[in-house]
């Protein structure tokens, strides 16, 4: 009878008793789960027009990161040190496609997969090669990000919301809208998806594989030099930022790995729901550290009743 | 720009897995000194500034002195990547020649350490690792002098009592805890002195992927309100949780970690405002030691070091790694004095590493007076149980802000004879030295 207690009514207790404390688990689960999102839309994007899972993403966070703050150390001014980092990786996405993709086309998907781990392990090599192992500090207020906070007393208690944070969730919010609207209302957009819904289809009405595989991994990169910007400012740069790519998995399990809108509603539902599990049946019933898991566990659930994710396209395969 | 290049030349070969590190003539007499480094992974930025002091102390040596007694040490190193798969695949790589272990991570030293008794070869794991290897009679070939994790857990209890555990009655402690063998080291002991002296104690994990995104750990903090948080950080874990502890507005004063959460490039992420956080030290950096002018003469001006910039050899990691070469070359002049021998065996370095005597002395006799506190090994005890000194940030860098603290034995020899008799009963049959009087 206590053990249910604890479950099913302390919790809602304690979530009443400090609505302040709430705001806070709640907002740091919105942050959480933008910076998801971001994560999760880069793989989404060259899944969705290659059929290809890149294991690369989280290294070209890395990658972007270092960039932009290693042309910073050379004496780039910030701001013109987005832009020439964005040329970078330009340049990486067509080295990409020529190098590695162009040569594998109608290779099964999984030697594809192995391609990108192979992109993987040479931008690790790479990057400790030319800016060292070694933490940066991420230039955030060199970027004009603001790194205050604001203080706000919600029913007589105490709320925090950092200027960064909000930053993040409000260039994130955007940088998604972009893409949104050049998904779906520009010729290129169109392309990427007609490419995602019938390779060969689109092949024959004359769609680009080589100028659309560029594309995609040149917005891989934009989303991966954002995430490094945001995630650099919480806790500085260096190969660590790496595994922050594990967190997109759960995230794609649920939205489906095609879909765009399921990257974004996936990340914020794990972002938050993972936050309030944490918080308030996490620490108090299971000794903490309940996010390495409760991500997967919810996913694998939702999958149980929705094989192809929220937002997946149901696949129909004729016999 | 010079070092630079140097160093991504020099790091290429390094992940060629080329043995680059210290120049020898094949034809020469050497004693194959292996370092299961971690210059890449999540974890590089923590281990770059260590693998390099520990190097360039070796090179000095081998520049400055022709080695140790004459004999050149062949210091080599093997990537692990923080990985614990890894380093038991460079464990065995390297066994055939080593006269030594140098694992680099709790989780390589545990998987280790049951192979020692059978390939004979001395894990030395200065600061770290299993605290119970303190005990000789049981781990006969395992060494983490000149401290263990429970002296630093001890002395930061002692420092944040001001000496008196029993004024800790009621109070909370809190430790920020890497989900990984290397972070719950130190449980055993809270747990034993929260019991004894009456305070609660609050482990907070913090998985390995939430390490740059620590909110629900400091969300915890902040509801919890514990009167002190200590930390077992590693990697990117301290900045992380330097970040959010400024964002939480804890007080820094009240937040302390252990050696591997002092280090200055973490630091430099937040700069002023983590003015007041304290780490646990068992070595103080000492910019103008005579020891430093010799590595900087011989080894970096040289243009050898893998350094990045030559002002990163004022950094407390840098110095430690140093530290840690300067223990590992004692052992080995101990075992050469003692067999009368050049090039020592596995077996006789293990002799070496008993019965070190580092007194202030030597400590002045090797440039490096105030770097360390003296300790000396034996059969019993291999860890040495070396003061410590509490080093704060003060925007800039760490600087010392205590006198020398020490640990209480009266709780932890017990504790390691306790925890060493259990793991050898899990492990039996499992050699134990009779002849070793406690």
């Amino acid at each position: 009878m206590d053990v249910l207690h604890k479950i099913l009514v302390a919790p809602f207790i304690d979530m009443a008793a400090a609505p302040d404390f709430l705001m806070q688990v709640l907002w740091e689960g919105l942050v959480s789960g933008v910076l998801y999102a971001l994560i999760a839309l880069g793989f989404v994007l060259i899944y969705k027009s290659s059929r290809i899972f890149n294991f690369a993403q989280g290294i070209m966070v890395v990658f972007a990161a270092l960039t932009l703050v290693g042309l910073h150390e050379k004496g780039v001014p910030a701001l013109l040190a987005v832009p020439l980092t964005l040329v970078v990786m330009f340049v990486l996405a067509v080295a990409i496609e020529r190098v590695v993709l162009r040569p594998l086309v109608n290779q099964p998907d999984v030697i594809l997969f192995m391609a990108t781990i192979g992109i993987t392990l040479f931008l690790i090599g790479f990057g400790e090669m030319i800016f060292g192992g070694e933490n940066k500090v991420m230039i955030t207020e060199q970027l004009m990000i603001p790194t205050g906070a604001y203080t706000f007393e919600p029913f007589g208690g105490f709320l925090l919301i950092e200027q960064k944070d909000l930053t993040a969730v409000v260039g994130a919010g955007i940088l998604v809208l972009v893409l949104l609207v050049f998904l779906n209302r520009s010729k290129m957009g169109r392309a990427i998806r007609a490419l995602g819904d019938d390779h060969q289809a689109a092949l024959s009405v004359g769609i680009s594989l080589s100028t659309i595989w560029v594309l995609v991994w040149f917005i891989a990169g934009i989303i991966a030099l954002a995430t490094g910007i945001v995630w650099g400012a919480r806790a500085g740069v260096s190969f660590a930022l790496e595994v922050i790519a594990f967190k997109a998995l759960p995230v794609l399990m649920l939205g489906g790995l095609e879909s765009v809108t399921g990257a974004i509603v996936g990340g914020l539902a794990i972002g938050v729901l993972e936050k309030l599990f944490e918080i308030y049946w996490g620490q108090p019933l299971m000794g903490g550290n309940t996010e390495t898991w409760f991500a997967f566990v919810f996913a694998l659930i939702i999958l149980l009743f929705r094989p192809q994710g929220l937002f997946g396209e149901k696949i129909i395969e004729r016999v | 720009m010079k070092y630079r290049v140097k160093t991504a030349l020099l790091g290429a070969a390094l992940g060629l897995g080329t043995l680059l590190t210290v120049p020898l003539a094949s034809a020469q007499e050497s004693i194959y000194a292996p370092n299961l480094s971690y210059r890449t992974g999540p974890f590089a930025a923590t281990g770059i500034p260590l693998m390099n002091g520990q190097r360039d102390y070796i090179m000095m040596l081998n520049e400055r002195d022709g080695g140790v007694n004459g004999v050149k040490i062949d210091f080599d190193e093997c990537e692990t990547g923080y990985s614990t798969e890894k380093g038991v695949e460079c464990y065995e790589k390297t066994k055939s020649k080593a006269v030594v272990t140098q694992p680099w991570s709790t989780g390589i030293t545990l998987q280790v350490l049951p192979k020692t008794n059978v390939d004979k070869i001395p894990i030395l794991a200065p600061g770290y690792g299993f605290s119970p290897m303190s005990d000789g009679k049981v781990f006969q070939w395992a060494f983490n002098p000149p401290a263990s994790y429970w002296d630093g857990a001890s002395m930061m209890l002692n420092y944040i009592s001001e000496g008196d555990l029993d004024s800790l009655k009621g109070k909370k402690v809190a430790l920020l805890h890497l989900d990984h063998p290397f972070g719950k080291e130190p449980i055993p002991l809270f747990e034993t002195l929260a019991e004894k002296h009456g305070f609660e104690f609050l482990p907070i994990p913090v998985g390995l992927k939430e390490m740059q995104n620590q909110s629900s750990q400091w969300l915890q903090v902040r509801r919890e309100k514990p009167d002190f948080v200590l930390m077992w950080g590693w990697g990117a874990m301290n900045a992380g949780a330097i970040t959010e502890a400024i964002k939480t507005r804890y007080p820094m004063d009240q937040f302390i970690g252990i050696w591997w959460s002092g280090h200055d490039g973490d630091l430099q992420a937040v700069g002023e405002k983590g003015k007041g956080y304290k780490s646990i030290s068992w070595s103080v950096p000492m910019n103008d030691a005579p020891v430093m002018a010799d590595v900087k003469k011989y080894v970096v001006d040289a243009g050898n070091s893998l350094l990045d910039k030559p002002e990163d050899m004022d950094t407390v990691f840098y110095q430690r790694g140093l530290l840690i070469s300067m223990i590992l070359v004692e052992g080995i002049r101990a075992a050469q004095n003692e067999f009368d021998t050049k090039v020592v065996t596995a077996e006789q370095l293990r002799w070496g590493l008993e019965n070190l005597k580092i007194d202030d002395a030597r400590i002045a006799e090797l440039g490096m007076t105030g770097m360390v506190a003296p300790f000396s090994t034996s059969c019993a005890d291999h860890t040495g149980h070396s003061g410590a000194w509490m080093l704060e940030w003060d925007g800039t860098k760490f600087v010392p802000a205590s006198d020398m603290l020490t640990a209480d034995q009266s709780v932890i020899k017990p504790l390691e004879a306790a925890k060493a008799a259990e793991y050898a009963t899990a492990n039996a049959p499992w050699p134990v030295n009779e002849d070793c009087k406690m």
